[in-house]
């Protein structure tokens, strides 16, 4: 019965990148539905397409591969198997004409801005740990409170306002937090007793790599879809969703020029979700329609460069923080992988320019382009302008979803209207206006597949890869299966939690005055001669104590307050030393994190 | 979900730990034991003045110890029983203060969610 329901399904998935595609896929290996895919370029991809000029690759953004999460491995390995390639990696900072190790290493940076400098960014780091913004707003705000003022405004400022074209301090600090995960106490303090993973420590150090980029990876999971029976549609628009009521009941596509409608029984969008609402018929309340022309996207163009020469820096990018140029960033592909140049004696570049669609840089004629990238390269001294050869321009819409003061807002109208659809999921990094990497696009789109076929009931606006990965693995305590962050959470609140100083403090004074009645009482029960010699000296610091009848009361008295005080100073200097140690441990461990911040942004 | 569940900052903020009174106790019991064995062979080891009676005086402070631990002597065979009396007492004083402490870490906890509730 189950299997008759789902062999009536008609999937329509909107979008050809990593997660439209993977979507695809699942739903033909796992549940054998043949969906058909429509992707509006001439190539699959989507903003993790890779672009061939003259038998030159060009990756767009450059996507390292390397997750946590066992699925999405396992999902590459299977489909890539040799042709994933194991690379090493380099990335530096080009600034002020200079280059500086990245992840960040503290000396080579501060020697590298001067002694003056370093001892201003040292002061202000200082004062920026001990009064520190209480509410951390903004991305400049979060910033500053982890590296000081003046290192954010000399490193940090100018590189994120090149690639987001707004100030720092409309820049959310929630970007941040939720790029740069595992910045958590929580992390910080299971790092103390979990040995790092060795294998996401190396790849820091290296990564996987398709031989011909991630297109290579995703013409092939297109072929795979294709070749089981489902359908991946290039250059094909989808420029109106129908609905009736909350149920979508087709799409309209333009291809070649002609305009078809394709019934479907589910869909899974992937497109951006401006569009999505921006396309449906009859249209969703104004609100909606408000709080998505409210949402914004960064872009980019990429000039491509082939220059003549066979080596020209090892990086596999490099940051530009130089105010002098435009350029944000630049590939060299060869270092990615041998394979994107026909030819080793050259090397291609990808100059990547962020800006937004329709502005002075975008809409400049490619050949402009072209120049403007050669010249930059030539100003700051990485290859001469006159070893350039060839050059062309891709330009990637919607790259980044911009995270400004209101989007959240305006997302979450978004969310409620979405969630009421009933055969709709969205999906992917524009699909759910989240700025995330290609696995856990991937992973939204296996989560939605799932939702679908199994009934699940996955939130995919608030996926992770760190989630799924810790959901991957399940421990079984006294025979219930618990999630490893339940397990540690656990062990942490015990280990971690404070003690109570007027509880401690009472029960040492309680046994102290009692030790001290006892002691007291055996002596002046045993006798002698003198009693208690010793023990009299204790009225040296116990006023009135001595050791009679009486003298063991007042010692009572005496041991409780002595015993209290001790206990009570005792909790009280082990809570505080936890604290300074916790939060000394978070901010070790977030500085660590932070060498890579450049990653993020 | 995420945000449902108590995030490990209000753990560690809002939650009080409970010892556990035997292992307490059983700690405390070493602490003590080992210290009086470890200080009375020290003494033993280092020695002593020769008294006025012609034989070594070997810790006559820590001997007074001996007044409350029926047995215990300053030689090696004394050391062995300031241990075991040492531990039994040490074990009592820990024991008993992790219990009291939990009884009135649960009955200040107790007092607090009844206030909250009223209020």
């Amino acid at each position: 019965m189950q299997q008759q329901r789902d062999s009536e399904k008609q999937v329509v998935i909107v979008g050809g990148g990593p997660s439209g595609l993977t979507a695809a896929y699942e739903l033909i290996t796992k549940h054998q539905i043949r969906p058909v895919v429509f992707e509006k370029l001439d190539k699959v991809g989507g903003i993790a397409r890779t672009e061939n000029y003259k038998g030159y690759y060009f990756d767009m953004g450059g996507h390292r591969f390397f997750t946590k999460s066992t699925e999405v491995n396992r999902f590459w390995q299977e489909v890539m198997g040799d042709d994933f390639l194991r690379r090493p990696r380099l990335s530096r900072i080009f600034y002020n004409n200079k280059f500086f190790h990245y992840p960040l290493k503290p000396f080579n940076a501060l020697m590298g801005l001067g002694i003056f400098e370093s001892f201003a960014i040292g002061s202000s780091y200082l004062r920026w740990q001990l009064f520190p913004y209480r509410n951390e707003e903004t991305f400049e705000q979060w910033v500053t409170n982890r590296f000081g003022k003046r290192l954010f405004e000399t490193f940090f400022k100018t590189y994120t306002e090149k690639v987001w074209g707004i100030s720092t301090s409309e820049l959310k600090a929630e970007w941040a937090a939720q790029r740069i995960k595992n910045l958590d106490l929580k992390s910080a303090l299971i790092s103390m007793f979990i040995k790092p993973n060795t294998k996401i420590t190396t790849l820091i150090e290296e990564f996987d790599y398709p031989r011909r980029g991630p297109g290579m990876l995703w013409t092939i999971v297109k072929e795979k879809v294709e070749k089981m029976g489902g359908a991946v549609e290039l250059n094909s628009d989808v420029v109106g969703i129908r609905r009736e009521g909350n149920r979508i009941t087709s799409v309209d596509v333009r291809c070649n020029g002609h305009r078809q409608t394709v019934p479907g029984t589910d869909f899974i969008s992937s497109m951006p979700v401006t569009e999505f609402i921006k396309y449906l018929d009859p249209p969703p309340p104004k609100p909606v329609l408000d709080a998505a022309h409210h949402l914004k996207y960064r872009d980019f163009l990429t000039v491509c460069l082939v220059v003549n020469r066979d080596d020209l820096f090892p990086d596999n990018w490099i940051y530009i923080h130089d105010p002098r140029v435009q350029v944000g960033r630049i590939q060299n592909f060869k270092n990615w992988s041998p394979d994107m140049v026909p030819d080793l004696s050259k090397t291609s570049l990808g100059l990547e320019y962020f800006c937004n669609e329709g502005d002075e840089l975008w809409t400049m004629a490619d050949e402009d382009l072209v120049e403007l990238g050669r010249q930059e390269i030539d100003r700051i001294g990485l290859a001469n302008y006159d070893d350039v050869e060839d050059g062309v321009v891709f330009r990637v819409p919607k790259s980044y979803p911009v995270y400004d003061s209101e989007y959240r807002r305006h997302l979450a109208t978004l969310r409620e209207y979405i969630d009421s659809l009933q055969n709709f999921q969205t999906i992917g990094r524009n699909g759910l206006h989240r700025y995330n990497n290609q696995d856990h696009a991937m992973l939204t789109g296996m989560l939605a597949v799932r939702n679908m076929m199994l009934g699940e009931e996955n939130n995919l606006w608030v996926v992770n890869a760190e989630q799924e990965y810790h959901e991957e693995i399940r421990e079984k305590i006294d025979g219930e299966p618990q999630q490893v962050t339940e397990v540690v959470r656990e062990v942490l609140s015990h280990v971690f939690t404070r003690l109570d100083p007027v509880a401690f403090g009472s029960s040492s004074g309680l046994v102290g005055g009692l030790i001290l009645f006892a002691a007291t009482m055996i002596l002046v029960l045993k006798g002698g001669p003198v009693v208690g010699p010793h023990l009299e000296l204790l009225s040296n610091f116990f006023v009135g104590y001595s050791v009679s009848l009486s003298g063991s009361l007042i010692g009572l008295v005496y041991g409780f307050l002595s015993g209290f005080l001790l206990g009570w100073f005792f909790a009280f200097l082990r809570n505080t030393s936890m604290f300074l140690h916790m939060a000394l441990v978070q901010r070790r461990f977030e500085l660590n994190a932070l060498r890579n911040i450049f990653d993020y942004i | 979900m995420t945000d449902q569940r108590e995030t490990i900052e209000q753990i560690v903020l809002t939650r009080v730990m409970r010892l556990n009174a035997s292992i307490h106790g059983v700690v405390f019991g070493l602490l003590a034991g080992i210290g009086l064995f470890v200080a009375t062979n020290w003494l033993i080891l280092k020695g002593g003045p020769i008294g006025p009676e012609g034989d070594e005086v070997i810790g006559p402070n820590l001997f007074l110890l001996s007044q409350f631990f029926i047995g215990y002597e300053m030689t090696f065979i004394g050391s062995l029983i300031g241990f075991a009396y040492a531990f039994v007492t040490g074990f009592i004083v820990g024991f008993l203060i992790a219990t009291v402490y939990n009884w009135i870490v649960d009955m200040r906890e107790k007092q607090f969610q009844q206030s909250r509730q009223r209020s």
